[in-house]
């Protein structure tokens, strides 16, 4: 019944409070819809979208491995796998596995996991946009977590481990985060540690299963062509049946130290050189991210920008890029080049610390600024083609626990000036909150 | 499915030119994908590389702009532009705001018409392309995927892979005159351009029209399809590089079709069945990883199809060093049990309604739309054949999957694996 009156396709006013009782209408901004479930705090965001006969669907849980502690690093993640062996409704002996169901359909399902959260999504033709909201109801509250499961899963996650290891860049950005923060969690890398994968307990992931999956620690989105008042009808009736957490969530107390002097960090393996430099920023939150945002597509946006001209342009480098990771708690501006053969360790970091010196001390260029302000425009365009896009864009903002940003930020970044990025750099490119580190390649 | 083909306006112009464009309702992107001829294909042997050093400096300079000066205008405007090589053709692809579309034509027509290849940035672009190609040497999959197409492919065919060693030496030997020799046949001869997004036809045909009736005519050669000459033969090469936490492994075979072959599109159900990338929907995948825990992804990863060129069937995995061995025992003898026992009427009927619904998902994006349009340009289908294709699909039996089955001759995979070897593992 519920799947019927999913899909009908005619249209309906966008519902209220007062029309569907026990759900209650929040807000509305750029066209996402937020809701409440009254009975257990679950937050609904609807994004109609007509234009494809395809509808996305995610929920995402407000935990990562920002809530994981030593001798569980990457539980949030080898959880995240294991929340496919099945559930109450949907398991192997029905014939219905989570995959099996939305596979079998031609759509997509899966999931990912980051420092603050973790999100379970999938993509399907439009008709089908009930199976995943009932999945993922389901396995909210109901999902196997067993030891044979972990026994088996365990070895997969650990290739995927290995598979990270292979790539200097990855092991090297490992050690850059571990080198910047000493007590925060965002010290271990979501995949964990190798011995932490392979030993945490099955008790240790069904507490953290029963900890954190419960909907007043969860979004769920539903973006694409559906009737909203019946979708709102049916997450009512699948999600309605779980309670609000029974305790408080775990809190995560941990605050990093000050940093005192700068940090180096090498490693020395097979593979290719490189160089990076990390900074310390502010939570994502903070009013001086807009203009950071600006900076990181003034260094490393394109084959006009800062660092691509003092690297690429002149062979000494065949890659620069630049994040400014937007997070919950404060984190990284980061950059790694990729030096080519000729182009010494020292070499390249004399040309990268006079890149940061040159913003520090002259700003940027009108002609940065303006670039940087299209390249908004095309981004807010680009997140809205597709289910996928809209969806994985969102999430990052669901991520730092203000999903708004996603409408707000826009406008936030057309209103930073050159001086505003000329003063972020001042006040974030410090030395002694850095980290420098080098991958040196032992077969050159 | 509704009906893609009625809302799509398709130009057939003058020497080959093929256009489609799409419009969608997709705010504020357009989106394009188009290609020329002009290839490795039409280059003497050792010279394949002009091509990626010519695509690499196409928006290094032209005759009325610098470097400087197109990159700039791009980044102004937003506009994402690259340029990319193969087989038989030059390929380019786009993304702008509405409003700039015709310059992005204009831009790409200048870079095909005008490149200039000054000196400095060739030896710049070599230097880079050094540099890569050095990386590549401790990069696994890279090294593995040479190892087989040597195994698989004789010297003189399009999909065989010269060394990296070779491939530095043959860069290095390029000049600009042969730079310039390329950039001279890319024009309108097979020109494929499709357009999807925020876009009305009226305005998207002037623009493309406008554009390109500056491009010469370009290549009218057709190269001579080079048959492999090497027969399947299982052969083995493990390609060890230290340090290397995984090992990406091979399993593959060249075959003797290209994408005309009547039984491609049942080749890509046989592919799916076996090596598709879902957990639940490929069975590799089902027994290798989900049931065995021996890999993080373990797919079938066919190519190397053109209308000139014999592609091959390929298994990719990736194993840790510990269990490499057991891994490809195991993948071998899964291979086995699903021709044995998976080529089913049940089997074929699901993986159909898979299809189906994968298409609808997969033209949702202006990028899907675009580069499905383009597809049915360069290999010379009509336009209905983009709402053909699922009854195409349907119409794929059993039997075709058998013959499929003995089309590829399994006995003959051959194994390319690099990373740390553990000698003392199982």
């Amino acid at each position: 019944m519920a799947a019927k009156a999913a899909t009908k396709s005619a249209r309906k006013a966008a519902p209220t409070a007062s029309t569907i009782p026990g759900i209650t209408f929040v807000q509305e901004l750029e066209g996402i819809k937020e809701y409440t479930l009254t009975s257990n705090g679950l937050r609904i965001l609807l994004v109609p979208d007509d234009s494809v006969p395809v509808a996305g669907v995610m929920i995402t849980y407000h935990v990562g491995s920002r809530n994981e502690a030593i001798g569980y690093t990457g539980a949030t993640h080898l959880l995240e796998h294991l929340m496919f062996k099945g559930s109450e409704k949907f398991n192997r002996e029905n014939g219905n596995l989570m995959e099996i169901t939305i596979e079998s359909l031609g759509g997509m399902l899966n999931a990912t996991t980051w420092f603050d959260r973790t999100n379970y999504y999938s993509i399907v033709p439009a008709s089908s946009v009930h199976l995943p909201i009932e999945i993922e109801a389901d396995r909210m509250r109901t999902a196997r977590i067993t030891e044979k499961d972990r026994a088996s899963e365990m070895p997969i996650v650990r290739n995927e481990y290995e598979r990270g290891e292979n790539n200097p860049m990855e092991a090297l950005d490992k050690e850059m985060w571990s080198a910047a923060f000493l007590a925060h969690p965002y010290h271990h890398s979501t995949i964990g540690w190798k011995s932490d994968i392979e030993g945490v307990s099955i008790e240790r992931l069904n507490q953290f299963y029963n900890d954190f999956y419960w909907p007043n620690n969860a979004t769920l989105t539903v973006t694409g062509k559906f009737d909203e008042l019946a979708i709102l009808k049916l997450v009512k009736k699948e999600f309605g049946q779980h309670t609000k957490s029974p305790k408080p969530f775990p809190a995560m107390y941990t605050e990093e130290p000050p940093q005192q002097g700068q940090r180096r960090v090498i490693v020395k393996r097979s593979g290719t050189n490189m160089i990076a430099i990390a900074h310390k920023i502010p939570n994502a939150h903070h009013a001086d991210i807009p203009a950071l945002l600006v900076l990181t597509n003034v260094l490393a946006g394109g084959d006009t920008s800062r660092l691509y001209r003092a690297f690429v342009d002149s062979a000494k480098a065949t890659d620069a890029s630049t994040y400014c990771y937007e997070l919950h708690d404060p984190s990284l501006f980061l950059s790694y080049i990729t030096l080519t053969p000729k182009t010494t360790h020292a070499e390249g970091e004399k040309i990268l610390l006079r890149e940061y010196a040159a913003i520090k001390e002259k700003g940027i260029t009108a002609a940065e600024l303006a670039r940087a302000k299209r390249a908004v425009r095309r981004f807010i365009a680009s997140r809205r083609d597709g289910a996928y896009a809209f969806l994985s864009s969102l999430n990052e903002d669901l991520a730092t626990g203000d999903w708004t940003r996603f409408a707000k930020q826009p406008e936030q970044i057309m209103n930073v000036t050159a001086a505003d990025v000329k003063r972020v750099a001042n006040t974030y490119f410090n030395e002694d909150q850095s980290v420098f580190g080098q991958f040196i390649a032992t077969n050159s | 499915m509704e009906p893609i083909a009625s809302n799509v306006t398709e130009l057939e112009l003058a020497d080959g030119v093929r256009i489609f464009i799409a419009p969608t309702k997709a705010k504020d992107v357009v989106t394009l994908q188009g290609s020329v001829l002009g290839g490795m294909l039409m280059l003497p042997r050792g010279k394949e590389i002009t091509q990626a050093l010519a695509v690499e400096l196409l928006d290094a300079g032209t005759v009325e702009k610098t470097k400087d000066q197109i990159r700039e205008a791009l980044a102004a405007r937003g506009i994402g532009l690259s340029f990319s090589s193969g087989t038989d053709r030059t390929f380019f692809s786009g993304s702008c705001l509405p409003e700039d579309f015709s310059f992005l034509l204009k831009t790409i027509v200048e870079c095909l018409t005008g490149a200039t290849f000054p000196t400095k940035e060739i030896a710049l672009a070599k230097e880079r392309m050094r540099g890569e190609l050095e990386e590549g040497k401790t990069d696994t999959n890279f090294r593995a995927t040479i190892a087989l197409s040597r195994m698989m492919y004789d010297p003189s065919h399009i999909n065989y892979a010269d060394t990296i060693e070779e491939r530095i030496k043959f860069l290095n030997s390029i000049t600009r005159a042969e730079l310039l020799a390329f950039r001279k046949m890319l024009g309108r001869e097979g020109l494929v351009i499709s357009v999807a997004g925020d876009i009305t036809p009226a305005s998207a045909e002037r623009s493309i029209r406008s554009a390109i009736e500056k491009l010469p005519k370009g290549t009218t050669e057709t190269p001579v399809r080079k048959l492999n000459q090497k027969r399947p033969e299982a052969k083995e090469l493990l390609v060890p590089i230290t340090d290397k936490a995984n090992i990406d492994t091979y399993l593959g075979v060249a075959l003797p079709i290209n994408y005309d072959h009547p039984l491609y599109l049942a080749f890509t159900i046989f592919n799916s069945m076996l090596g598709a990338r879902g957990l639940s929907s490929g069975h590799l995948m089902s027994t290798i990883r989900e049931r065995d825990g021996l890999t993080y992804g373990i797919y079938v990863r066919a190519g190397g199809f053109g209308a000139l060129s014999e592609g091959f069937f390929r298994i990719w995995a990736t194993f840790s060093p510990a269990t490499f061995k057991v891994a490809v025992e195991k993948t071998r003898k899964e291979i086995s049990i699903f021709l044995k026992t998976k080529l089913t009427e049940q089997g074929l009927l699901a993986r159909q309604d898979q299809f189906a619904g994968s298409y609808v998902v997969g033209l949702s994006t202006t990028n899907g739309l675009a580069s499905t349009l383009h597809s049915i340009g360069i290999e010379g289908k009509p336009l209905s054949y983009i709402d053909a294709y699922p009854d195409l699909i349907r119409a794929v039996t059993l039997d075709d999957l058998k013959a499929v089955a003995k089309l590829i001759p399994f006995d003959k995979l051959s194994l390319a694996a690099s990373g740390s070897f553990d000698t003392k593992a199982k």
